[in-house]
């Protein structure tokens, strides 16, 4: 691959997490470059994502500098279809599985994560979403893991992995610090009941993710905890 | 290379369930096709099928068994746009996966903004819900049109995609119920879309959806009749 691949991103976007975890676990080249984004340069939305969020992808086209994106790289935008870029430009790098039924499973499983993890989760940070809605979500792809198995699907870390991955990360966050702004007390409430014997199998499969170096790399705790303390101080009751 | 059975449990009225149902025509798969009746629903569908009861799924590969006797053995499958893209993957040299990455991520980014900007407002118009106004349709079809490339026939090039399968069965319901006027809209919201859509400006959208309700793959898994006839029941006609 000699086409150059640049990744607009920002720290604290568990979507652009994502992306950077297959980029990573896929040992792909890239560039990445922070977007602030309460204050965007103008050029991002005119040149790159008109729609003005991260993640997005400019691949091919001369090499140019990030902040002067060139009309002749191809534009990739949302998380979900840059993971299929990914495996589709990284065929062997097992983000997706070869076998047809493999990744139609890798799929659902993101499926069910975006809907029944990554939804729910997020809305009860920031105070909009019910806590047994969380609960329910990660039951359910619990579910979805085979026994004994540290990946969630087959025997390679796939784009199911790198999608939920930064979800896992926030959930550590919120259950460790009860930082969020749902009800004060709810995060450690939601981390107790994820230590129960029902959930035995998540927890090993999100230590797994959480252990692994990529994570470390794409994820600053610190910084994202730092972030929460300022972002949620005010509580839902 | 011979592939393991396929069956099929689908319903005419369903647009998701259609987009396999196309997918499976355009690559000439062999399928069993099953017919799921939604309002009354067979017990052995959820434990056996799909625990969200939902169309359409697929029973891929086991023992060759009547459909309404699904095996244990067979993989289950759920979710429309994951089953397109399965059947893909059965058959890529089909080409309804386009051959290159850049491509394939401007049909899945079209199948998004279906799934977002467009999908969701044609239940509300259909259902009367007062958010589903004419405008909130056009906003989806500019989406939609402003994603077309131009100069060529389908979504993402002159081929027949995954793009055009996502979109085909979600249009042509919308244009049964608009020109027969059924649904729980009211009728002057009906009328205002069509006639917005006469507008010189939506000329490229135009030729691409009559371009998609042409395709044969589509004509022989549409079912206007049951449609018709279902959405009047469900929904009533415009006043």
């Amino acid at each position: 691959m000699s086409e150059q691949l640049t990744l607009y991103l920002h720290k604290l976007s568990p979507y652009s997490a994502k992306v950077e975890l297959a980029l990573v676990e896929a040992n792909a080249p890239y560039r990445a470059y922070q977007i602030d984004l309460p204050n965007k340069p103008e050029w991002f939305a005119s040149k790159v994502n008109p729609v003005g969020k991260v993640p997005a992808v400019t691949y091919g086209g001369p090499n140019v500098d990030p902040d002067d994106p060139s009309p002749l790289s191809a534009k990739i935008a949302e998380s979900n279809v840059i993971l299929e870029f990914l495996a589709d430009l990284y065929p062997d790098s097992g983000l997706l599985p070869k076998d047809p039924v493999l990744r139609a499973k890798v799929r659902l499983f993101i499926d069910v994560t975006t809907k029944q993890v990554e939804a729910p989760l997020y809305d009860f940070i920031r105070g909009q979403g019910s806590y047994d809605n969380v609960l329910k979500g990660i039951e359910f792809i619990q579910g979805l893991l085979e026994e004994g198995t540290d990946f969630a699907v087959g025997d390679h870390y796939s784009n199911a992995d790198a999608c939920i991955s930064p979800a896992l990360a926030r959930l550590k966050i919120i259950t460790e610090t009860d930082l969020g702004k749902f009800p004060v007390g709810m995060g450690y409430k939601l981390g107790e009941e994820l230590k129960g014997p029902k959930f035995a199998k998540f927890r090993k499969y999100a230590q797994g993710m959480l252990d692994r170096p990529s994570l470390k790399q794409t994820h600053d705790e610190e910084y994202t905890i730092t972030f929460f303390k300022t972002r949620f101080t005010e509580r839902v009751q | 290379m011979p592939h393991e059975q396929i069956t099929l449990y689908t319903a005419k009225i369903c647009p998701y369930a259609q987009r396999t149902e196309i997918a499976l025509a355009e690559v000439g798969a062999p399928f069993k096709r099953y017919e799921i009746d939604l309002g009354n629903k067979p017990e052995w569908y959820a434990p056996k099928v799909n625990p969200a009861s939902k169309v359409p799924a697929i029973a891929y590969g086991g023992p060759d068994v009547p459909p309404e006797n699904p095996s244990p053995e067979s993989t289950k499958l759920a979710e429309s746009l994951i089953l397109v893209e399965f059947i893909g993957d059965l058959y890529p040299s089909s080409g309804i996966v386009p051959a290159n990455p850049v491509q394939r991520a401007q049909a899945r980014f079209f199948i998004e903004v279906v799934s977002t900007k467009f999908g969701p407002n044609f239940m509300k118009f259909a259902s009367g819900n007062p958010e589903g106004t004419h405008t909130v349709l056009l906003a989806g079809v500019d989406a939609i049109q402003d994603l077309l490339p131009d100069g060529v026939k389908y979504a993402v090039n002159d081929q027949y995609t995954i793009a055009d399968i996502a979109l085909a069965p979600f249009w042509a319901r919308l244009t049964v119920m608009v020109q027969k006027g059924i649904g729980a809209y009211k009728d002057e919201e009906r009328k205002s879309f069509l006639k917005a859509l006469e507008d010189p400006k939506y000329a490229k959208f135009n030729g691409y959806v009559q371009r998609l309700l042409a395709r044969q793959s589509f004509k022989s898994t549409f079912h206007e009749d049951v449609v018709a006839e279902i959405f009047t029941k469900r929904f009533g006609l415009a006043k």
